[in-house]
């Protein structure tokens, strides 16, 4: 069928506009209003029209839906009325014979009769009967398209230990620790790029040097772990995610040294940063992965706060570590700066 | 229609005549979707597993838009034949069955629904016509 041209476009917008308040006009039911309009245009197109105003069509498939909407509350509602739940063949037929007593029908002043034998019946029987078949012109989806529910499923059903006593096991497990652990290294690249970090080649060096870490950082746990079987998969999984973003580092208990530790971690992961840095440019993968495991050896055993023997050690590894890290972060402020410059 | 719901025989003869219509319908292939039909039956909230009860609806649903749709026809036919002899010539080129808001709500009047045909609301004169014949 023709449409008339472009110039109905504008003024079919404008009713649909104009339509909006409409229950069946909301923006969720689009899809659904222009295949009944198809419908409608491809049955009027049958019974002999050649073209259609934009209105008069809106109005029909407007109608259509309403009526196919009416027929199924009415047959829940009549359903419902029977004290079944799912509406049969009865209730619609009943609808239906509302429907058509406004221009009667056969039969209906027959109280004693069986729904299959009344007037409307018989009249879509004959419809099918005559009306020749007009396949739908499109394939039409199965919609509205439901997303199946995926469910993460809690502690007791993975098997694993929460993280902590105080989380009960039938609550849902946390996130892969990579998901929040890649945010946070996002959010690093966003803030070096404010930094003033803005050259294609800084940028790509960091993301470089990230996806190293990443890998540096599997690298590291899977060391650690060979180490601490007995903490389980989940506290491996805590010290990874702890390892790149500082703020989910175990907490320091109240008094324990936290003039000594907390100044440290931080700048540990700025020269593990810089540190990188300067070996990404070497090209030196194996001599960095040790690094990571050196930078990072502070700071995981500073978490592990509970270990006593981890103290002199700790201490060992910081008195070493400060002059390196004060070090690293000047040279990190002018890597940054040149590589700016360049 | 003799039948006598009393009798077992007549019963029976029902319960086939139903189920007989029934079948019938799916072998008719409604233009209204299927899935349109469901969508809006679960928008109402049937729960209607079988397939033959969304078929009834679309069928129904199809019956209703072709009945107002020919009783449209019939308007837009009679609208042109009343046209005067004379100006039935000039017009003669523009003879096409257009499916218009007047027809359209004359027709829905008898079927109960009253559409007040928006008066602001101006369809082009020229909606239908082919663009080609519109340059003429």
């Amino acid at each position: 069928m023709n449409d008339g041209g472009l110039e109905n476009r504008k003024e079919h917008g404008k009713s649909q506009k104009q339509s909006k308040s409409s229950k069946f006009n909301s923006k969720s039911d689009d899809f659904a209003l222009a295949i009944a309009k198809v419908a409608v245009a491809q049955v009027c197109e049958s019974v002999g029209f050649q073209s259609f105003q934009h209105s008069a069509l809106q109005t029909l498939s407007d109608i259509i839906v309403r009526y196919i909407y009416s027929i199924g509350k009415t047959a829940n509602i009549n359903a419902n009325l029977a004290g079944r739940v799912e509406a049969n063949v009865f209730d619609v037929l009943q609808r239906l014979e509302e429907l058509g007593s406004g221009l009667g029908f056969a039969g209906a002043s027959d109280a004693d009769r069986c729904v299959v034998n009344s007037g409307i019946v018989r009249d879509i029987v004959h419809f099918v009967g005559e009306a020749d078949d007009f396949q739908f012109a499109y394939d039409v989806p199965q919609f509205p398209v439901v997303k199946e529910w995926k469910e993460t499923g809690s502690f007791w059903e993975k098997g694993e230990e929460p993280p902590g006593k105080h989380i009960p096991n039938w609550l849902p497990v946390f996130p892969d620790p990579e998901t929040y652990a890649a945010r946070t290294s996002e959010g690093n690249e966003t803030m070096s790029v404010l930094n003033g970090e803005k050259s294609e080649l800084a940028s790509f060096e960091t993301k470089l040097e990230w996806s190293l870490l990443n890998l540096q950082q599997r690298f590291a746990c899977n060391g650690n772990e060979g180490g601490s079987s007995h903490d389980g998969g989940d506290a491996v999984r805590a010290r990874e995610a702890a390892e790149s973003n500082p703020y989910l580092a175990a907490p320091l208990h109240f008094g324990e040294k936290e003039v000594e530790v907390s100044p440290v971690v931080l700048p540990v992961k700025l020269s593990n940063e810089v540190a990188l840095k300067n070996i990404v440019s070497e090209n030196c993968i194996v001599g960095n992965h040790v690094s990571v495991l050196e930078t990072f050896a502070p700071a995981i055993e500073a978490m592990k706060s509970g270990f006593c023997d981890s103290e002199n050690r700790q201490k060992k590894v910081l008195h070493n570590q400060r002059p390196m890290v004060h070090f690293k972060i000047e040279t990190g402020k002018k890597s940054l700066g040149s590589a700016t410059n360049v | 229609m003799n039948h006598n719901p009393q009798s077992g025989d007549g019963k029976h003869d029902d319960d086939t005549a139903l189920s007989d219509f029934l079948a019938s319908l799916m072998e008719y292939t409604p233009t209204i979707p299927d899935e349109l039909v469901e969508h809006y039956l679960a928008k109402s909230g049937v729960q209607c597993p079988d397939v033959r009860l969304i078929r009834l609806v679309a069928v129904a649903t199809q019956k209703f838009v072709a009945e107002v749709a020919s009783d449209a026809l019939q308007h837009c036919k009679a609208r042109q034949a009343s046209v005067i002899k004379d100006k039935r010539d000039k017009q003669q080129k523009d003879k096409r069955l257009i499916l218009t808001m007047e027809d359209l709500s004359k027709s829905l009047r008898e079927y109960g629904v009253n559409v007040k045909h928006q008066e602001y609301f101006a369809d082009s004169p020229s909606t239908g016509i082919d663009p080609a014949s519109r340059d003429e």
